[in-house]
């Protein structure tokens, strides 16, 4: 079987059989144009073979669409325990795979490099590693993903529409991220996706905000039977949907947002729907940590910093308060406290204020006041 | 909303008071240790969850943790310091 190259000859597939394995070889750059053809010749391919091998010695290029493609595939195939191998991707096809997480859903394999002509004669062999292990250069290619929120956002758009289409039962999928504080949705597969976001942020609850939150996984299996977001969970099912699942992402093992799957379809991720989540989200989250999101090591170590400096600062104002006061450590702190709420001004700034006044002959008045409340 | 405990108490208004304040477990319990508090990360969820009972002075600590955040945010000191105090109730600006 063989699809036509286009007039420019760079699109086309070979498709050839050895033993039980289907192999699709591609020429020229897999497209939107072509993608949708690509589909076609693998929907007819997975009918009668299990094993499908997809050779992109000859192809350098893959987009959004074409890794669509090969990712809906290669879940179809999985689901009815099939393998879906990719052999032979380019430097740039392999990172896509990688940082989208569709790699999780395929064998990787490079054949020998004297056999070139895949389906035709020896067509697949690893240079020592068994098959489908992933070189171990993926890692540091991952690590290495630059620090641009355009780039860091775009992997993140692909990694929905890739969840989108290959995650069973899943309608829509976005991405939320914590940034400046606030979570916000970056990447959404439509309009109503979008708008279920916002509303979980809007009554700050909802499973897409607790996983932002406490970077645990949380599943609405059915929102007929939801009880833990009270105010969300009619406004999702005023929109249509029924049963959600979402992830945490993590950035330095720290939670900074979600993958937040949507159906419409009470109880319709079945548990290799849920692990195809958790590898996406989990690939995502190496994208984040790579890219230094939210938590690079420069503003923890600086966060640290500040945390004990601020510790040691209240430590030193409370004895000088407990010195003066004739009282304990807990009482110096509720005084402080109280002077904190009294006046609106930060704890830190009242501690301040109170070790600077060792250099003055004289307490803050209002320092020197017990509230009642804790008096 | 909250059960209540066998204390009286309910069991997970601190929690809430932190989902409300936007704040991971770890990020509250950077600002409880940055205010002096002692418990571990661990012992802090534990008590916002009811599981721990907190003593008076951690109590304090963790509400003032929390008042900071509300104030960033725009309150104005929802969370009661101690047990005595009136039990504030959230709104979704997180004023009481």
């Amino acid at each position: 079987m063989i699809a036509p190259k286009d007039p420019l000859g760079q699109f086309g597939v070979t498709v050839g059989y050895l033993n039980e394995r289907a192999v699709l070889t591609v020429h020229g750059e897999v497209d939107r144009l072509n993608a949708p053809e690509l589909g076609s010749i693998l929907d007819a391919v997975i009918e009668h073979h299990r094993s499908v091998v997809l050779n992109l010695a000859e192809s350098e290029f893959m987009n959004g669409w074409g890794l669509g493609v090969v990712a809906a595939r290669a879940s179809r195939l999985r689901r009815s325990g099939g393998t879906l191998t990719i052999c032979s991707p380019s430097a740039m096809v392999l990172r896509m795979l990688d940082i989208t997480g569709v790699a999780e859903l395929v064998l990787v394999e490079y054949p020998d490099p004297l056999c070139h002509r895949l389906g035709a004669e020896q067509p697949i062999k690893t240079d020592g590693a068994p098959v489908g292990t992933k070189p171990p250069v993926l890692a540091r290619r991952i690590t290495a993903f630059p620090a641009d929120t355009d780039v860091v956002d775009g992997t993140l758009r692909l990694v929905v529409a890739l969840a989108r289409v290959t995650v069973g039962g899943a309608d829509g999928v976005s991405v939320s991220l914590r940034r400046h504080g606030r979570l916000a949705t970056v990447a959404a597969s439509d309009q109503t996706i979008s708008d279920m976001d916002a509303s979980q942020y809007a009554t700050g609850e909802g499973p897409c905000v607790d996983a932002s939150l406490d970077g645990r996984w949380f599943h609405a299996e059915s929102l007929n039977t939801e009880t833990r977001w009270p105010a969300f969970t009619p406004r999702a099912q005023a929109l249509g949907i029924n049963a959600i699942l979402s992830s945490p992402l993590l950035a330095e093992d720290r939670p900074v947002g979600a993958l937040n799957i949507y159906s419409r379809t009470a109880m319709a991720f079945a548990p290799e729907d849920q692990e195809l989540a958790s590898v996406f989200a989990a690939e995502a989250s190496l994208v984040l940590t790579g890219a230094g999101v939210d938590v690079t090591d420069g503003q923890l170590s600086n966060r640290r910093n500040e945390v004990l400096e601020t510790r040691r600062l209240i430590a030193q104002a409370e004895g000088v308060i407990m010195e003066r006061e004739g009282v304990e450590a807990d009482a110096a702190f509720s005084m402080l406290c109280d002077s904190s709420r009294r006046s609106n001004r930060p704890f830190r700034e009242r501690a301040e204020d109170v070790v600077a006044s060792t250099k003055r002959s004289q307490l803050d008045p209002e320092l020197g006041q017990r509230h009642s409340h804790y008096g | 909303m909250a059960e209540i405990s066998a204390t009286g108490r309910p069991v997970d208004m601190l929690d809430q008071y932190r989902r409300g304040a936007g704040l991971s477990h770890s990020d509250l319990w950077l600002r409880y240790f940055e205010l002096g508090g002692m418990s571990n990360a661990l012992e802090l969820e534990a008590i916002l969850f009811g599981a721990l009972e907190p003593s008076p002075h951690d109590r304090e600590v963790i509400a003032q943790a929390l008042n900071e955040r509300f104030v960033e945010l725009g309150g104005n000191h929802p969370v009661p310091y101690c047990e005595g105090d009136a039990v504030g109730r959230l709104d979704k600006n997180g004023q009481t």
